[in-house]
């Protein structure tokens, strides 16, 4: 009993982490329909600043990270995408491919292939005991940064006249721009608010790993839009449910797969992920009355 | 009734001059001169396929276009949609195109997004939930639960928050209740008792030459005839005017 509450713990901490990083995810496609698979390298981005800065203390290094996540975000936006607006979903999805490697070849080039070590927040590998369960620290604060930025980001949405407009903007792009949505200003906020989240997951990875490499953020983004997909990535909710969905159920697999098959998590994971997609194409929580509505 | 398009008031309102659209190099419209005074209501009536959407879509800077469009003077065509509703052009689209997922309040801020200034928004907002009354008693809902007539008051409340000076319509009474048409038609009366400049597009001929001061006739991208009035009750000038015989 005890073992299963730890790994249900664990296991929220794994969803959120990657509920934050489908949600990233899952707000860029909203709003341009761009399924980001660069979204790996604003975390990539992000962990580096961490591992490099961490010793300026933690005022200095997490703002550093977020920012610089935030400017490759727009850098992003402004040399790449801005450029393919009218071009089709198959063609951004390609270029940000081409994105992604491209990062991380200049990450390669400017540190090196080997990992870069730095003990971000030591103090959340601590466990403390309460009722006889050992909870990480790092698992609580997970949980707890998931939480803080999913009610910051929902506030955002619905008190905030530009929330409003990225809500308005995910639900049709075209009409929103017609009621006098600036186009250009939603799809940068889109984009900032997609890289404070991939900051969020950075600082959480970091803080679990301590070593940052070139290809940092790819397996995770790979499951975050994955889960976002299940999901229903034209929903925001759909989005972050469906990217919790698989990190819970990575981490579940994880703690209860007997160790000769653990290796294969990712292939139950997916064997899942097909099976939904035959069963619910538009994503586990759409119901038929959003998708008519939409 | 006349051929030509016509205008009692030159320059204010909305002016188009050889407006043509094309998809992929077929013309779906070819040339289209109008004008709609400030407190004027016209229509733009025809058969499916005509160029009706295509005219008001290029007005808006929706789809790309040639000719001339300016909006008090001042030329608007090739503009990003958000730009022209600067300029003073709300849309009201075919189908409505509400936010069914966000409130009826939540809707009508949106529509405030593309006024110039800020002030008279609560005025404007004021005199939108007099006008449609039920926007007002059902403000909390989702805007996807309301009927499709509550919708069709929503959309154009939407598009009078950003205070226009033309109102495009694209089919508002398109599968409205006979009530909720008397609503949204009221209701556009008083729009142009305002002084802005309304443009209808709409399938239903004789309810449309009625209504409007004045009525065009589109036929596979061109205007071919002018319709008044006094034009609303001649059913064979009416069936040959919307059939092209």
């Amino acid at each position: 009993m005890t073992q299963l509450i730890q790994s249900l713990i664990d296991a929220l901490s794994g969803g959120a982490v990657l509920g934050l990083a489908a949600l990233g995810i899952g707000l860029v496609f909203g709003v341009v329909r761009l399924a980001n698979f660069a979204h790996g390298e604003l975390i990539t981005a992000s962990a580096y600043t961490l591992a490099f800065t961490w010793h300026l203390g933690w005022f200095v290094a997490v703002p550093l990270s977020i920012v610089s996540a935030v400017l490759l975000a727009l850098l992003m936006e402004i040399t790449t995408f801005s450029r393919l607006r009218t071009a089709g979903p198959a063609t951004l999805l390609i270029a940000s491919f081409g994105l992604s490697f491209l990062l991380q070849r200049v990450y390669e080039l400017a540190f090196g292939n080997n990992v870069r070590t730095a003990p971000v927040a030591p103090a959340l590998a601590r466990s403390v005991e309460i009722g006889g369960l050992r909870i990480q620290l790092l698992s609580v604060t997970a949980v707890v940064v998931a939480v803080v930025l999913l009610v910051g980001l929902r506030l955002f949405l619905t008190r905030t006249t530009m929330g409003l407009q990225v809500q308005a903007a995910a639900a049709d792009f075209t009409t929103a721009r017609i009621v006098g949505v600036r186009a250009g200003r939603v799809i940068g906020v889109s984009f900032v608010l997609s890289a404070v989240l991939a900051a969020a997951v950075a600082f959480v990875l970091m803080a679990q790993t301590g070593a940052v490499n070139p290809t940092f953020g790819v397996s995770i983004t790979i499951l975050a839009l994955v889960g976002a997909v299940i999901g229903g990535i034209d929903r925001l909710s759909g989005a972050l449910a469906g990217g919790f969905l698989v990190g819970f159920a990575s981490s579940m697999l994880s703690s209860w797969l007997p160790q000769s098959v653990v290796a294969f998590r990712d292939s139950y994971v997916f064997a899942a992920v097909i099976l939904v997609l035959l069963l619910r194409p538009s994503g586990l929580f759409v119901t038929r009355a959003t998708t008519e509505r939409t | 009734m006349s051929t030509a398009s016509g205008s009692p008031d030159p320059g204010a309102g909305l002016r188009v001059r050889d407006l043509r659209v094309s998809y992929r190099g077929v013309p779906a419209v070819r040339g289209v001169d109008l004008d709609v005074g400030a407190g004027e209501a016209v229509g733009l009536i025809g058969p499916n396929g005509a160029g009706k959407t295509s005219t008001m879509l290029a007005v808006m800077g929706v789809v790309r276009a040639s000719g001339e469009v300016s909006v008090d003077g001042r030329a608007i065509l090739g503009q990003a949609p958000e730009r022209i509703v600067r300029h003073g052009v709300a849309l009201v689209p075919e189908g409505r195109q509400i936010f069914g997922g966000l409130s009826v309040r939540d809707n009508l801020r949106l529509g405030g997004v593309g006024r110039r200034e800020r002030a008279g928004y609560d005025e404007d907002l004021a005199w939108v939930r007099a006008l449609f009354p039920i926007l007002d008693e059902f403000a909390d809902r989702q805007a996807g639960l309301l009927s499709g007539g509550q919708q069709q008051q929503l959309a154009i409340a939407r598009a009078l928050m950003s205070r226009p000076r033309v109102l495009l319509l694209d089919e508002p009474s398109l599968g409205l209740s006979p009530a909720a048409v008397d609503i949204v038609f009221d209701a556009l009366r008083e729009i142009c008792r305002r002084g802005t400049a309304v443009l209808v597009v709409e399938q239903r001929a004789e309810f449309t030459v009625e209504f409007c001061d004045r009525t065009h006739v589109l036929h596979e991208g061109l205007l071919t005839l002018r319709l008044g009035r006094q034009d609303a009750h001649d059913a064979d000038l009416l069936t040959r005017a919307y059939f092209g015989s």
